[in-house]
């Protein structure tokens, strides 16, 4: 098992707040690790720190480092565009663009320069089928996209990250605005493509990070509390804080 | 702040508590019955058959509580150990009926003969071991439920020292059998009564030990 991810150190501000502080740790390649602790604990923050998302945010601070294969994303040469091809984002409320079905998933290959019809339908069907969604959206590619549902508009959203060849897939709260059906086909499609990408998921759903993950990391108030397999987290947590967050008799 | 979860737990709880004085009730009144020569098998027959009804409604309590509430770590441990040891209090009664039926279709329930006092011996400290394991349950006291490793090899040591006995007793042959599956019992008794321990110790460490 190779790690695909290691943070060292890794503490982010916005501002005079510390949302994160100190984080070493290391993610493994294909393989699924859920991000799990109570609201605000900071576990938006540690998964957009793993594509410089929270750059976007005014008076983010970043320090330490985030290595990517080896390489620290926040060194001084490191290409941001490179970085977002190689290490995708799904969100929490599903947000294709005001355009076709195909268009979407076009979208980032021409970006990357693909402007062959036959190479483009060649990736979008392929990135739909990836997605679980190609079944229901075969025979309506070129209608709007903001005409499927919330479960079809989050799985295109995945297909349309996955059309750009990522390494990465960060996945913040991704079934949060979906019902308990697109919920199941969201983390099943979690699941297999965990085997050929390395998917972090931050959720505070712990059921669904029991569920879906490998691997589970437990934050509190910006600090990586406890960090282990699935089964051992869920089954006999080492933490006195984590057992407590997970049967519910926290604070 | 209470949980949902909790009143199960409490419900879940009282059964085995309720199950774990019914169980000693019935090796004791068993095992009485069979050194005193006291035909008892239609009370401890029938406290066996209670016995094996709670644990049924234990066991769909806990799968009401893991369908419900999808608990993990020290709930889940709990849970999962509580099956078991409800399995373990009805195999305390089972064990005490397959001693008084023995007793009373074998050796008419008549007193039979123990030259070494082997049996009583044993039969004290396996009802030790059940109080024991009881109080463990009662307490999710570790230190208790790792006692029941030193006395279960006491009892295992009473076992093997009867049955090196019986092949030269000269006792009846009805009350030799009789004698030497009481002894099993008493031993599967203790070795019940170890697991029990073994549950224990994994509700409140997570670790997953052998007693035997």
């Amino acid at each position: 098992m190779s790690t695909k991810i290691e943070t060292r150190d890794l503490s982010v501000s916005f501002g005079d707040v510390q949302a994160i502080k100190s984080i070493s740790m290391k993610i493994l390649a294909n393989r699924a690790t859920a991000v799990i602790g109570p609201s605000g604990c900071g576990k938006s923050t540690f998964i957009k720190s793993l594509n410089r998302m929270n750059e976007l945010t005014l008076n983010s601070q970043t320090t330490g480092e985030v290595l990517l294969d080896g390489e620290n994303i926040y060194g001084n040469n490191y290409d941001v565009v490179t970085l977002r091809k190689k290490v995708g984002m799904i969100f929490q409320k599903p947000n294709p663009f005001p355009k076709s079905v195909y268009d979407n998933v076009a979208y980032g290959p021409r970006v990357h320069g693909i402007h062959k019809k036959e190479a483009l339908d060649r990736i979008v069907q392929e990135n739909l089928k990836k997605a679980a969604l190609w079944d229901e959206v075969s025979d309506r590619l070129h209608p709007s996209a903001m005409g499927l549902s919330g479960g079809q508009q989050q799985r295109l959203c995945i297909a349309r990250t996955l059309a750009v060849e990522p390494e990465v897939i960060l996945m913040d709260e991704p079934c949060s605005a979906l019902d308990p059906i697109a919920t199941a086909k969201i983390e099943g499609l979690m699941r297999t493509l965990s085997t050929e990408y390395s998917v972090v998921v931050v959720t505070h759903n712990m059921q669904q990070a029991a569920r879906v993950s490998d691997y589970t990391a437990f934050l509190y108030l910006g600090e990586l509390i406890e960090y282990g397999s699935t089964k051992d987290i869920f089954e006999n947590p080492k933490n006195e804080l984590t057992e407590k967050y997970l049967i519910g008799k926290f604070g | 702040m209470s949980r949902l979860l909790d009143a199960g737990l409490e419900r879940l709880t009282t059964i085995l508590l309720r199950m774990g004085e019914i169980a000693e009730e019935t090796i004791e009144l068993s095992i009485d019955g069979f050194l005193k020569g006291l035909d008892v098998s239609d009370r401890v027959r029938s406290l066996s058959e209670t016995l094996v009804s709670m644990s049924v409604d234990a066991e769909d309590k806990a799968f009401e509580l893991i369908a419900k509430y999808q608990p993990v770590a020290s709930d889940l441990r709990i849970i999962k150990s509580y099956i078991k040891i409800a399995h373990d209090l009805e195999r305390y009664g089972r064990y005490a009926w397959d001693i008084s039926f023995i007793h009373k279709r074998l050796a008419q329930s008549e007193r039979c003969e123990d030259p070494l006092v082997l049996i009583e011996r044993m039969s004290g400290k396996v009802i030790d071991m059940v109080h024991a394991s009881i109080e463990a349950l009662r307490s999710h006291d570790v230190e208790l439920a790792k006692t029941l490793a030193k006395t279960e090899n006491e009892v295992d040591e009473l076992y093997f020292q009867y049955l090196d006995f019986s092949a030269e007793a000269s006792i009846s042959t009805r009350c030799l059998v009789t004698n030497v599956l009481a002894v099993r019992y008493l031993e599967r008794i203790a070795d019940h009564a170890t697991y029990m321990g073994e549950s224990i110790v994994y509700i409140a460490t997570g670790e997953k030990v052998v007693l035997r």
